[in-house]
Parts: C-alpha cells; structure tokens; sequence
C-alpha cells in the first residue's frame, strides 16, 4: 500500500513577531529608565553596607551639595501643610499662588527672604542657577524653622528625616544640619548612602553568614 | 514585514534574461537575541541602584556633666578624623601619644582593640575635625557596622586635640 505522503513544513520560525516583542519591551524599559525623577541637587552619596532601603513616604530630605550648600526637599502629600505652619511660625502670610508655586517646586534651595521669588520659577529656569541654599549658621539657622514646620505639619505622624551629603561636604556642615535637628529633638537621622558589599571576613559578614545559617535551621 | 513578495513576471520578451530569484527572508534571530539582551541589561541595572539608608542616632546633647557617659580608660579608642583622609588615634586618655593611620588600615586596629578589650569596657569615640569630610565621617560609622562595635560616639574634638592635630599636619605637610 502506497504510505500517505507527509507534507513536509518548514522549520524555520517566523522571528518578526519575537522581534517586535524584545525591541517593544526594551523601548519601554529604556524610557521608564529615564522617567525616573531627575535629582534636583546632583549629589554623589558616600557608600555603606548598609542594607535598608530609603524610606519614600512622610519625608523631609536634606540634601547638602558639594559646595557646602544645603537645600531641602519633602514628600508631596505634607507640603502643603508645613507652608501653612511656616506661615504661622514665622508671621509670614502666602497666597493660594505662592502655595501652588511651592506644592509644584521641586526642592528649597533659598533663604526665607527669596522664598517667593524662588518658589515661583519653573524646574527649568531654577537649572543652572546659582543657589544660595538654606542657611544653617549658628546665628541664623533657618532649617531649624523649617523642620520644626515640617513636625508640627505632621502633628505626630512619624517623619523619616532623610540626610543626602555629597563625598565632599565638610563636616562642619554636616554639624550644622544635626544641630538643626537636635534643636528640635530629633536624634534619628537615615543616611542616604549607596549600597556596597560588606568585605567578606569581616565581623559583620560572619553575623550576617550566622543569622542566615540560623533561619535555614 | 520582513518579507516582501516578489513577482517575477515571466514574459518580458525575447532576449531578457531572467533575474536569479534572490530569497528576501532575512534571518531575524540574532536580532532578537541581541534585543532580549539589552532588555536583561536594562532590567537588571535599574533594580540595582536603589538608594539605601544608613540609620544614625545622635544623643541628646546635656549640660550636666553628671549625665555624661562614663568611660574606662582602658576601653576607649578615640578616633580623630583630619584633613586628607587620615586618622589620628589613640588608646585612653592620652592625645599626646596618638599615632597616625588611614581609612584601609584602621579596620585592624579596631578589631586589635575590641580582640584585647572585654565586650563591656569597648567604647570607641569618633571626633572629625573641621577639616574632615561627610564621606569621613560615613566611612568611619559604616566601619563601627562592619566590625560590630556596639558602643560608639561621635562627638567634636577639644581644642588641644584639634591644636595637636594641626600640629602634626604641619610637620608632616598635610595641605
């Protein structure tokens, strides 16, 4: 009996569809790469080995610049409510303007004096700008006020207090900050740092080794 | 799209000579390996450079001196952090006999002293100078991490520590 033919396929695939699949989904993931918030201040944090990530919710952010220069930064959801306690802390009075200007900018990186000036530039304009920063010398320690605004904004919710140094910022203005902090009874600072190995050896490094045997058990 | 359909017309009179059918099929698959590539890359690069917290918890600072700390002698190692990455230390209460290091080397000298010391008495004292830098001062803590001390502080150096350290920078021409 004669065997029925078999139609013989191709074994090639057809790639264009995969194709269009892995260029679709690097596109996306090149452009979501780029979405992320640009830094207003372009700070190069020091490493640790440190493991906890970054709180990103209820947060005041200090943010001091190689140049010694400290700007401030918060979680959106609180600034409208630490401009009203600034107001009332500091006699200052704003208008329904000056409190959108100050909801859609970015970070503070000016004395109290410019605070309006300042607040009603766009991003684009504030790029490149020379900076005065906020001052923090003991005479005139303007940080201060506004933590304490940013506290009672929160009226007991806990507030994470995020300190951003560049390698290069001198301690003194370092100091300066924490001082600013414990003025208003705060002890408990986060560190933003990058992430780095812990050297292998060392006495963390056989905890941690300890620890990990011990959850296996 | 890759494909395009080629017809050949097969009249085209006497004497043209028809053209060698040239398959247009292009093979798509290192394209496709070379796109999952970059995607893999991508991926992996984003989740990696996340920013992470280093937690630091400052005293309150006293006026009274009956509420500071009490440290034994024999326990404490004060690091003073200068100019140019180098440290100054000292065992106890001494800063006349302080001896000069760096940020590599000292590591060692802290597992020395908490090796030679009991777990109670170790109390490591951190001063940066003016001079010091944040990334110091970040270094010096994130060691107190790697090598599990317990106890430390940072606090600001005396003025006779901080005239000393300026001393010796003269001498040994640190800028």
């Amino acid at each position: 009996m004669a065997r029925a033919k078999i139609k013989r396929g191709s074994t090639s695939v057809d790639m264009t569809p995969m194709c269009d699949v892995a260029f679709l989904l690097l596109t996306f993931f090149i452009l979501a790469a780029q979405f992320k918030p640009s830094e207003a201040v372009e700070v190069n944090p020091p490493s640790s080995v440190s493991n906890k990530v970054a709180p990103e919710k209820d947060f005041l952010n200090v943010t001091i610049s190689k140049d010694n220069k400290v700007y401030l930064m918060m979680d959106p959801k609180i600034k409208g409510a630490v401009l009203d306690e600034l107001g009332k802390e500091r006699n200052m009075s704003f208008s329904a303007q000056d409190k959108k200007n100050f909801e859609n900018s970015d970070f503070i990186g000016v004395p109290f004096s410019q605070l309006k000036q300042f607040i009603a530039l766009k991003p684009e304009q504030v790029k490149g700008m020379e900076l005065p920063g906020i001052p923090v010398d003991s005479t005139n320690n303007e940080l201060k006020a506004w933590i304490s605004a940013a506290i009672n904004a929160q009226m007991g919710e806990q507030l994470n207090f995020l300190i951003k140094g560049d390698d290069a910022v001198k301690y003194p203005t370092f100091k300066a900050v924490i001082d600013a902090f414990k003025a208003n009874d705060q002890y408990k600072y986060n560190l933003v740092t990058n992430s780095k190995a812990v050297p292998e050896g060392s006495e963390l490094y056989k905890k941690n080794m300890m620890e990990h045997n011990a959850e296996k058990k | 799209m890759a494909e395009m359909e080629v017809k050949q017309s097969s009249k085209k009179g006497p004497g043209v000579k028809k053209g060698k059918k040239l398959s247009t099929r292009v093979d798509l698959t290192p394209m496709v390996d070379l796109g999952f590539l970059l995607i893999t890359f991508f991926i992996f690069t984003t989740t990696v450079s996340q920013p992470t917290a280093m937690n630091l918890n400052m005293p309150k600072d006293t006026k009274d001196p009956n509420l500071d700390m009490k440290v034994k002698n024999s326990g404490s190692l004060t690091l003073m952090l200068g100019k140019g990455n180098v440290i100054y230390y000292y065992y106890g209460d001494d800063p006349t006999k302080m001896q000069t290091t760096g940020y590599k080397a000292v590591r060692q000298i802290i597992l020395d002293k908490k090796k030679s010391t009991p777990a109670a008495d170790l109390f490591i004292i951190i001063k940066p100078d003016k001079d010091a830098t944040y990334k110091n001062a970040v270094d010096i803590l994130d060691e107190m991490d790697i090598n599990d001390i317990g106890k430390y502080a940072m606090v600001d150096p005396t003025p006779d520590e901080y005239s000393l350290i300026q001393k010796t920078e003269q001498a040994g021409g640190v800028k």
